[in-house]
């Protein structure tokens, strides 16, 4: 089929290859600027990417071992002894440690002297 | 040039190259789609040298906004959409200040000064006529005779169905056969 088409040659931006190639210059270079920020973001983008599974990986590594060595000392110390012995061992006074034992709160006049006498 | 920066290759290799900051894939872009964008512009502002400007502006748009490009194969829907918008901004810019006539406007080339003449006074009677178009009759009319796209792929950027698209061709070539009278018509093989 054949139609007739209007001719809109004498609008055409391309028709002339030197002025196009001016166009597409001038757009191109008003583009250097965005263009080029967008190189140093994919080059940021990049480096980061060459990190990011290794450091995941160590990152996932030292979870694993704090999440187990928590699990082993909780295992390792459910007894109230043993709660009691860490407590003096970073130096919190015996008698209080024995106040905690034994759900008795102390009286004013106990625990005065007894941090009186630390 | 059909090998600069990898001319053939699908929108949305040179989209996602052109995110990374690749110049040649970028331009690749602007090479391929600028008459198209132009065709639209040119049908919003009926006025070439601001429709050329406002490619420039909508290209430069596009690379800035291209990370928001959620379907980088529809690349050319999308800087046609922007495209339009802002040459309905600068219309209305326009609006406000003096509007450039168009006898006004040279394309800047190395013709004679005869020709150069007649080019004007072709750009400028075509102009005159597009005018009386509606905006989506321009569009169609540019895209499928300027530009040279199908039916199917005008109703697919324009969201018409492809009747619709055939609608506003005969309509817009008939009333542009009325005002341009033979002169301005030429036979080609339709799609």
């Amino acid at each position: 089929m054949t139609d007739d088409r209007i001719d809109f040659s004498a609008l055409d931006p391309t028709r002339d290859d030197e002025r196009f190639e001016q166009i597409v210059h001038s757009i191109t270079t008003a583009a250097a600027r965005e263009l080029a920020a967008r190189r140093a973001r994919a080059s940021v983008v990049g480096q980061v990417a060459l990190w990011w599974r290794p450091l995941l990986a160590a990152a996932a590594v030292a979870g694993i071992v704090s999440i187990t060595t928590l699990a082993r000392v909780q295992v390792a110390a459910p007894d109230e002894t043993a709660d009691v012995g860490l407590a003096e061992a970073i130096g919190v006074p015996s008698q209080i440690a024995e106040w905690v034992r034994s759900d008795e709160p102390p009286t004013p006049t106990e625990l005065f002297v007894t941090l009186e006498s630390e | 040039m059909a090998s600069e920066g990898g001319l053939d290759l699908p929108d949305r290799l040179q989209v996602e190259r052109a995110r990374r900051g690749d110049a040649a894939a970028f331009g690749a872009l602007v090479r391929r789609h600028y008459r198209a964008a132009y065709a639209v512009a040119l049908a919003v502002l009926g006025n070439p040298m601001d429709a050329e400007d406002v490619c420039q502006d909508a290209f430069l748009r596009a690379l800035e906004r291209l990370d928001k490009l959620q379907q980088p194969e529809r690349f050319l829907a999308w800087l046609l959409q922007i495209v339009r918008n802002r040459a309905r901004n600068f219309l209305d810019y326009r609006r406000v200040r003096s509007a450039r006539p168009l006898e006004d406007l040279s394309a800047g080339t190395d013709e004679t000064p005869a020709r150069e003449a007649e080019r004007q006074e072709l750009r400028r009677a075509l102009g005159s006529a597009l005018a009386e178009l509606s905006e989506i009759q321009r569009e169609v009319v540019l895209l499928h005779d300027l530009e040279g796209w199908k039916h199917r792929e005008i109703a697919e950027a324009l969201g018409l169905s492809e009747g619709m698209s055939r609608q506003h061709l005969m309509g817009a070539r008939r009333l542009l056969r009325e005002r341009l009278g033979a002169k301005l018509l030429k036979e080609y093989s339709d799609d």
